[in-house]
């Protein structure tokens, strides 16, 4: 047998590694004991049949490599392919009973944090249908336990242990930002309201943490949609209004269902009968997915409809009427966690072609799209990495390349700052919007009664 | 309860147009009602940036920039949060508090109306102020203010200062409660559900103590068993604290440090307790994903699939009231016995004192019904606020609005 | 030497047949009884629709995505997972020692037809084998385990195949032949060839997670 490359000193070449301080610090506390114990426990309390069938029943034959955007983008560099990131991380450690040295985890925190979107692309190419993502994820937890996540993702879920949401956002800062949005709205609609903890009504709001933070504008379209289609909405005052979940993403479960349960529990308290989301992907995928399944909510106990089902619903009721559709040639982004997770592709795809004149697909797009490389958490663990995040989705740039399009839109907040940083990076010249940003630039702006 | 009784519940029937405000003003918000139905309110618009609230066709005095988060408070009265000059207050019945600050939430009323109480921020300093006594000591951050019913305050607080995406500060606990202003000394992770007992004088809550491990303080101790999570506390009496607990994956309840039920669910929150502190309940998941109630470790016979948001006893125990999502539509049961109303939403039970009474408004295709016992008493509103039942258990209270007229009705059971 | 033929086709085919059905079964209860045990909310979300959905989605030739990005080695593959049943189960010569047995028989294949069909089985095994030397990423993952077990599977093929052309050594050709055939038979369920129990396990929940909570495809 000829002997394999390293997975302990091989990293992948091409960028520079930075040295991340929390991985760092918190590899200098740990003690082989540790590492081991911890291992042994998450594997042998955490983990079960589903687990061992997939450890036993791949063939290694390869086949998730073709589905994974890190190995197509890095000239299809093994190391990069799902199966690998197996081995290189969890079969390892199975193996040797937790006894993995220090080099060893550090390696195998970037796999699984930053060299792995959790996308499930993957399982839809093994023909086993094996889930590495939700390996990837067993090696986050892990790593949790060990704490050496890196940093900025753990900065943001220590944010939401201690807040309930992703960014720090303080219980009046959230709500100040709600009041200043509605009274800008004003200009347009003079008595719109962004009504908040009002009960009993139809629907709840939510977004995540980064709109209050950063693009309080998407609020205030948001606001506009929902007055001018007339809807009986609301929105929460009080914490439980973030959708999104870092936690879910670092492995740390028990906060991560905090956040779920306390999602929820909002909408139940407010008596609402539906929640609708904002364009946002992995926040979808914490609530409707992850999150209810630690509190043992089998599906989410509310129904929470993501933002391209919601449009779609106020376009075919005719509830927003599109003035003039949108002119420039326009693309679209599936974002994994509504696509791949909830299959709205195609309503994406009606939604755009009622909004806009001139649309070309990607390929290969729907279930198969490439995820836009920042999902996953990836995006989250800071800018120290956003070089190799370039580098490891060149497929994307070239799919967003090959279609020659002017705008590309992005229903989900990770894919757009990602897919910003990499039409920035390939020089693409494309404008990136929200599917949100475009309904609100054509729509009537006039408030729809009902038979009229 | 007691005031209850001065209550007027002969007349059948009262009236106040509400809809035609809408006249009157550029737009009314959201109603509210006040307890006693006598009164309702709501936040109206006078002209750009010009609020204030009506109250049975009257305006209060003063107008705002900004009014929210008005509720009913006390017997007939109505508090919101109230701005001028971009600065904030909070306005009972049309009368300001003299502390301003820079913004001001999260409202906190004690049952019989005695206290009131809010978070606030000024120069991005955070307290809590209950009845216009504003705590000395501010804070960095504040987060999850809670008011007992004799108006003692806490909150969760950071006691030291922490830079931006400092993982290590984090890990070392900056946080701690404070009781009416004053920090404890202990410092955790993250402190979350502040419970008093019904007498405001001890302190339970749970934290975590590093990355993986939970715990419980009981008036200042901490309990010396770890868990995996913990959900919220309650003082059974003042000697003893229940909280739920993890541990392996699965949820038990926990007195005072050490199993108090014995059996282990996939899921056990809203401890509930009734009056007499005689029974624990419960809503819990077993087996993963069946939703049931359990009172004393016991579960109730019926499960059901979607979720269970709240549960409520009567003032003597007999009775217990769920209300429950099941196959995508709510429903409410009172002991085991679910209603089946087949409703898009139910809200808040009122249950008599002797528990044979029970009265709830649900929503069903966009109107609004009180269902008494199980029966319609009336259906076709706009809008309802959760019904009252006399103290005798004779008579609801309903509070609604009907074509829109805001309509006080007395009904006899 | 007679006694001990003797023993290889008559008990140690039963016994190997009885490891091999046995084990099968016995892993599937431990499975399903373990899921119930330690995961059951994979009940919860298993349908049988989507199960079947995913599985004959997968089952079809060149249909999921996948295989027509890799035509060449799934090609291959689904052929000789075909053959790997078909050829030993309708030979000839298999079928007359069942009959012996049993007075129980079927149609066989002719016999050039099986040794064709053999040699087939023996191509695609020394495919894989190339694959794994040639192909990086397959190359990366490959194991000492997995030439191993293709050598377990090449065996009974490659004996089988001697032994019907009595070029060399015939009869200690078909004592190698019936014992590796008898391994393979064994090792099935405490190696990774009982994908063969789990490959429809997982597909079925990734089928149900696909479809029923995701609403999505998986192929
Ligand atoms: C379990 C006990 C088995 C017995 C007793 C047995 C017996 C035999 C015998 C007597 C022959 C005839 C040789 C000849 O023509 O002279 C034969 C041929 C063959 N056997 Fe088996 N066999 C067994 C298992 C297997 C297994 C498990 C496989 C493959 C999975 C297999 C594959 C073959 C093939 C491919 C041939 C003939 C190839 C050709 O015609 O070129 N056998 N076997
Ligand atoms: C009926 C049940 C079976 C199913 C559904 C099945 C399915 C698969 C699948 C999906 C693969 C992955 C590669 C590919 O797509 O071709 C595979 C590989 C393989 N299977 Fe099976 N299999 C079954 C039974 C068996 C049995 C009984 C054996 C041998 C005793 C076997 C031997 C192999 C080998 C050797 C490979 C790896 C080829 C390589 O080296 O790449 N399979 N099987
Ligand atoms: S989940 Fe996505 S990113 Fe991760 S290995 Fe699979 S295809 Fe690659
Ligand atoms: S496709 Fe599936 S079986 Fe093949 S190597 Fe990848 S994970 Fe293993
Ligand atoms: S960020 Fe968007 S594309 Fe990427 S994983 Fe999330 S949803 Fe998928």
């Amino acid at each position: 047998m000829k002997t394999k490359e390293n997975p302990m000193t091989d990293t992948p070449s091409s960028v520079e590694k930075p040295t991340d301080p929390a991985i760092e610090s918190g590899l200098e506390r740990l003690t082989p004991d540790r590492i081991q114990q911890v291992i042994q426990d998450v594997l042998k309390k955490e983990t079960g049949p589903r687990f061992k069938a997939y450890v036993e029943t791949c063939m290694h034959c390869g086949l998730c490599a073709e589905a994974c955007p890190y190995f197509l983008s890095n000239d299809r560099d093994p190391q990069f392919m799902p199966a690998a990131k197996v081995k290189n991380t969890i079969w390892e450690m199975l193996k040797k009973n937790g006894n993995v040295s220090k080099d060893f985890l550090r390696r195998a925190v970037r796999i699984s944090h930053l060299e792995c979107n959790v996308c499930k692309r993957c399982s839809m190419y093994c023909p086993f249908g094996i889930d590495i993502a939700y390996m990837m994820l067993l090696v986050r937890r892990i790593c949790h336990k060990l704490e050496i996540t890196p940093q900025y993702i753990q900065d943001t879920v220590n944010s939401h242990s201690v807040t309930l949401n992703q960014m720090w956002v303080k219980d009046d800062e959230w709500i100040d930002t709600l009041q200043w949005q509605e009274e800008d709205a004003r200009d347009e609609f003079e008595d719109l309201e962004i009504p908040l903890d009002k009960m009993g009504a139809d629907i709840m709001y939510s977004v995540i943490a980064p709109e209050p933070k950063f693009q309080a504008g998407l609020i205030y379209q948001a606001a506009t949609m929902m007055h001018a289609a007339g809807i009986n909405w609301t929105m929460p005052s009080t914490p439980g209004w973030d959708n999104s979940n870092m936690a879910m993403y670092t492995g740390d479960n028990e906060i991560s269902g905090r956040i779920a349960r306390a999602f929820f529990e909002t909408a139940a308290k407010l008596r609402v009968k539906r929640i609708v989301m904002g364009e946002c992907g992995h926040a979808f995928r914490s609530v409707y997915d992850m999150g209810n399944r630690w509190n043992s909510w089998v599906m989410p106990p509310f129904e929470v409809v993501h933002a391209l089902a919601f449009y779609h619903e106020l376009l075919t009721e005719g509830r927003i009427t599109i003035k003039e559709k949108y002119k420039k040639k326009v693309t679209l982004h599936d974002p994994c966690n509504v696509s791949r997770g909830r299959g709205l592709h195609d309503k994406a795809r009606e939604v755009v072609n009622m909004v806009c004149e001139d649309f070309v697909d990607m390929v290969p797009n729907r279930e198969h799209n490439y995820c836009c490389g920042a999902g996953g958490g990836v995006i989250n663990c800071g800018p120290p990495y956003k070089g190799e995040r370039m580098v490891n989705n060149r497929v994307k740039a070239e799919q967003l390349a090959a279609t020659g399009a002017e705008v590309l839109i992005a229903p989900c907040h990770n894919c757009h700052s990602g897919l910003e940083d990499i039409v920035h990076h390939y020089d693409l010249k494309m404008e990136i919007k929200f599917l949100g940003d475009l309904i609100y630039e054509t729509m009537d702006k006039k408030i729809y009664t009902p038979g009229a | 309860m007691s005031e209850k009784t001065s209550w007027d519940w002969e007349t059948e029937l009262k009236e106040i147009p509400f809809n035609e405000w809408k006249t009157h003003f550029n737009w009314v918000q959201a109603p509210q009602v006040s307890q006693n139905g006598e009164s309702i309110a709501a936040v109206v618009n006078l002209d750009e940036m010009v609020f204030s609230v009506c109250v049975n066709g009257q305006v209060w005095e003063e107008e705002y920039e900004k009014i929210w988060s008005l509720t009913s408070v006390s017997d007939s009265g109505f508090a919101a949060f109230v701005a001028r000059d971009e600065e904030w207050t909070l306005s009972v019945n049309g009368q300001e508090w003299t502390h301003w600050c820079d913004f001001i939430w999260q409202m906190m009323k004690s049952l019989d109306g005695q206290f009131l109480g809010a978070a606030f921020q000024t120069d991005s300093e955070y307290g809590v102020i209950v009845n216009d006594t504003p705590w000395e000591d501010r804070y960095e951050n504040l987060t999850g203010a809670v008011m007992a019913a004799d108006g003692t305050s806490a909150a969760v607080v950071q006691v030291v200062p922490m830079p931006g995406a400092d993982v290590e500060a984090f890990k070392k606990g900056v946080f701690s409660v404070a009781c009416n202003g004053v920090p404890e000394d202990r410092r955790f992770l993250n402190i979350w559900d502040i419970s008093f007992d019904t007498a405001g004088r001890q302190m339970g809550y749970g934290v975590r103590t590093d990355r993986e491990s939970y715990g419980i303080v009981q008036n200042d101790t901490l309990w010396k068993n770890r868990f995996e999570s913990v959900w919220k506390p309650e003082f059974l009496d003042e000697n003893s604290l229940l909280a739920p607990v993890r541990i392996n994956g699965k949820w038990q309840l926990y007195k005072n440090d050490a199993p108090f039920w014995q059996n282990k669910y996939d899921q056990l929150w809203h401890l509930t307790l009734s009056p007499d502190g005689k029974d624990v309940a419960a809503i819990v998941s077993a087996p993963y994903g069946r939703w049931r109630v359990a009172v004393n470790d016991t579960v109730w016979h019926v499960a059901w699939d979607t979720m269970i948001s709240d549960i409520y006893f009567s003032q003597d125990g007999s009775s217990l009231a769920a209300v429950y999502k099941h196959k995508d539509v709510w429903d409410l049961a009172v002991n085991q016995t679910p209603w089946q109303m087949a409703a898009d939403m139910v809200f808040v039970p009122c249950l008599s004192q002797d528990g044979s009474v029970v009265a709830v408004v649900i929503q069903k295709k966009g109107q609004y019904q009180l269902v008494v016992n199980k029966k319609t008493m009336a259906s076709g509103f706009s809008f309802m606020a959760d019904p009252v039942i006399s103290a005798d258990g004779s008579k609801v209270l309903l509070k609604g609005i009907e074509n829109g007229i805001y309509k006080r009705r007395i009904i006899r059971v | 030497m007679n006694s001990f033929i003797a023993f290889i086709m008559g008990p140690m085919v039963w016994i190997s047949v009885i490891i091999f059905l046995g084990g099968l079964t016995f892993k599937l209860v431990g499975i399903l009884g373990a899921v119930r045990q330690k995961e059951p909310y994979i009940y919860s979300y298993m349908t049988l629709k989507h199960s079947l959905r995913s599985i004959g989605a997968w089952m079809i030739p060149f249909f999921p995505r996948s295989a027509r990005m890799s035509p060449i080695y799934y090609g291959i593959s689904y052929l000789f997972h075909i053959l790997l049943f078909l050829v030993p189960l309708f030979l000839a010569s298999h079928i007359v020692l069942i009959n012996e047995a049993f007075q129980i028989s079927w149609p066989a294949l002719n016999d050039s037809v099986a040794d064709g069909l053999t040699a087939g089985v023996i191509a695609a095994l020394i495919f894989f084998v190339v694959r794994r030397f040639r192909v990086p990423e397959v190359n990366y993952l490959t194991s000492a385990m997995d030439y191993i077990l293709i050598l377990v599977v090449l065996l009974p093929f490659l004996t089988g195949f001697l032994a019907y052309h009595q070029w060399v050594a015939y009869q200690w050709i078909t004592v190698i032949h019936i014992l590796s055939g008898e391994l393979m038979l064994i090792i099935i369920p405490f190696s990774r060839f009982s994908h063969m129990l789990n490959a429809p396990l997982t597909r079925a929940y990734m089928g149900s997670e696909f479809g029923q909570v995701r609403q999505a495809k998986d192929w």
